[in-house]
């Protein structure tokens, strides 16, 4: 999934010629030989190259295709209608309420699942004993299917759940006095909690993958500058600040676009807690949920496909955007 | 997209750079209790989907962390009476998380070994393509796919495994992986092969394929665990219940009326469905994290 976001098209290409030449290294030889070489390649590729160009390439450009005509699930295309889905899509409430959930999501959960990942990260990569036992407790929890997960947290935060239990248990319940949630309050089925709780349930499978990027990430910062600054009597955190935190840019760079790419595509988590109209009261309604509810639930493909072609759009500018904020190529 | 897709990038050489600074007893101190408070945090939920699978209903909503009465009634419950029955889903689960490892493998290391040392005009433009379709979101292929999969019969009958693998069986991060591990192979020992008159299939074969061990673990790893855990392809391409993987069955168990708060029996398949990760986790761990690091950093 990683390298799902290697970027833009930018770092596509970097990644595709930089090691491309190594072959000059093998002497010239025959035309006949040369055309037995390219001949094993072709077939070497393609099967999977068959596969990409029908069911990615050829995908994409037959969503568009039937984003442009009135199609559903029975009839197959009927009328031709242009941009036409595409403004009703927009114009659709519960689309805008999609957007709204998807973009809060994002906003809330990408940041503090970064700071997680970035804090973990950092502590981990001290001298420690038990190093790899730490990395890979906090990985855990993202070993376990979505659905097991979010069926087990559904379970955690129910009325008369383990967090209740504990929130019961614990001299303060802060959620009690200060914002007052009653004591058996139900996170996930309740239409002001059920994002929120979709927000801490993934912030705490997913830190340990950031956290896994963030520590390769610290391992290319180079030691000497670490001993300069020891030199020159930096303090802990002036250290992160002034050095880790900057020279983490490419690191930074990569998780936030992983992050925010897997926010837009927010679904498996909010299926389980909502089903498909996302309840209560569409509070748990994302973009992909409403792609899938207009497939499956409507039967309107064409909606569904324009409601895709969208999200693509979205997806890609979004890496574009961060890859001007963020600078250049990742360094790697 | 540098060198070997491991070596320079296993966390477990974590290098220790911070400089200890003035109060080090006090800072490993906290360290210590941030570091065990968290991994705590970690195992929690895990511990009480099994303490709680354990239980009786009435007593699942308690906080007891010794089950009272403790009893196997919920794992009962789960393994005859859940429609689709949990051994069909269980099945039904491996046999398209295998199929879907192994075609990656055959597929992305022979494709991965051609990218990265035959030489063919196109081979450039053609791995860009590979690498442009990590930019193709699923969600985007989800009606185009399923309208030439009803098309053809694979969503009905046996055609939706068949559809599912097809959609898995190859992934452009495998093909990517195999790629860069072949790269990082010296090419003297297939140019002697080469040499010797064996053609490039017998090169690939003999040769190189038994070198990249470490490679495939890591891909069959990835491959296996990504298939097992899927949600999405799987609730969309297969229709009928009989074909069901464990998490659509866990979709259906949590969405159906009477039996989505059936504590005990549903804790039983969320433990059910982690346990053949948690066993490869423990045995292989490195190979998850260096997977997931290498990938990452190698984009």
């Amino acid at each position: 999934m990683a390298i799902t976001t290697s970027g833009g098209p930018p770092s596509i290409t970097s990644a595709g010629s930089a090691r491309a030449p190594s072959d000059q290294a093998t002497p010239k030889r025959a035309p006949g030989a040369r055309r037995a070489e390219a001949i094993a390649g072709y077939l070497f590729v393609a099967v999977p190259m068959a596969l990409f160009l029908i069911l990615n390439i050829g995908a994409l450009l037959y969503a568009v295709y039937i984003s442009v005509w009135r199609w559903n699930l029975r009839t197959g295309p009927v009328t031709f209608l242009g941009i036409q889905n595409y403004l009703d899509v927009l114009d659709d409430p519960t689309f805008q309420r999609a957007v709204q959930n998807s973009v809060y999501f994002t906003l809330v959960w990408v940041p503090l699942t970064m700071a997680i990942g970035l804090f973990l990260a950092v502590v981990v990569n001290q001298k420690i004993r038990g190093q790899t036992f730490f990395r890979a407790s906090f990985y855990f929890p993202a070993i376990a299917s979505s659905a097991a997960i979010t069926t087990l947290w559904i379970f955690i935060v129910s009325p008369y759940g383990l967090f209740n239990g504990i929130r019961a248990a614990l001299p303060l319940d802060i959620l009690g006095s200060v914002f007052g949630f009653p004591p058996n309050q139900n996170w996930i089925h309740d239409q002001d909690t059920a994002l929120n709780s979709v927000i801490i349930l993934n912030a705490w499978t997913t830190s340990g993958t950031f956290m896994l990027f963030y520590l390769a990430s610290l391992q290319s910062i180079p030691r000497e500058v670490y001993e300069a600054a020891a030199v020159d009597g930096a303090g802990a955190w002036q250290t992160f600040r002034r050095i880790t935190f900057p020279l983490l840019r490419p690191g930074h760079y990569f998780v936030a676009t992983v992050a925010v790419i897997g926010a837009l595509q927010l679904f498996d988590q909010a299926i389980f807690g909502g089903g498909v109209n996302g309840d209560p009261n569409n509070a748990l309604m994302t973009m992909v949920l409403y792609l899938y509810n207009q497939a499956f639930k409507q039967f309107d493909f064409s909606m569904a496909a324009a409601v895709g072609v969208m999200l693509f759009a979205l997806i890609f500018s979004a890496t574009l955007v961060q890859r001007r904020l963020f600078g250049r190529d990742p360094e790697w | 997209m540098t060198a070997p897709a491991k070596a320079t990038t296993v966390p477990g050489h974590a290098v220790e750079v911070h400089p200890v600074g003035g109060r080090p007893r006090w800072r490993r101190r906290l360290a210590y209790t941030i570091l065990i408070g968290y991994a705590i945090l970690m195992f929690i939920p895990f511990a009480w989907s099994v303490i709680t699978s354990f239980k009786t209903l009435p007593d699942s909503v308690n906080l007891n962390i010794i089950p009272q009465p403790f009893t196997t009634a919920g794992w009962e419950y789960a393994l005859t009476k859940l429609d689709p029955p949990l051994p069909v889903l269980f099945v039904n689960s491996a046999i398209i998380a295998v199929a879907v490892t192994i075609t990656n493998l055959v597929l992305g290391s022979i494709a991965g070994y051609a990218f990265a040392r035959i030489r063919f005009p196109g081979r450039e433009i053609l791995f860009l393509v590979v690498l442009a379709t990590l930019m193709i979101p699923d969600q985007l292929r989800l009606v185009p796919v399923y309208v030439m999969f009803s098309t053809i019969g694979l969503t009905r009958g046996l055609g939706q495994y068949v559809g599912v693998v097809t959609v898995l069986a190859i992934s452009a991060t495998t093909i990517f992986l195999m790629r860069q591990f072949f790269l990082s192979i010296p090419r003297d020992l297939e140019d002697a092969a080469r040499i010797d008159g064996a053609g490039f299939f017998t090169t690939f074969w003999r040769v190189m394929l038994p070198l990249a061990g470490p490679a495939l673990a890591a891909v069959a790893i990835l491959q296996f665990q990504g298939t097992w855990n899927g949600f999405f392809w799987p609730v969309v391409l297969l229709q009928d219940p009989d074909h069901y993987t464990l998490p659509l069955g866990l979709f259906s168990f949590v969405t159906s009326g009477g039996f989505s708060t059936n504590w005990p029996p549903l804790m039983a398949v969320v433990v059910m469905s982690t346990i053949p990760i948690l066993i490869l986790y423990i045995f292989l761990q490195r190979y998850f994290v260096e997977g997931i690091a290498a990938s990452g950093v190698k984009g």
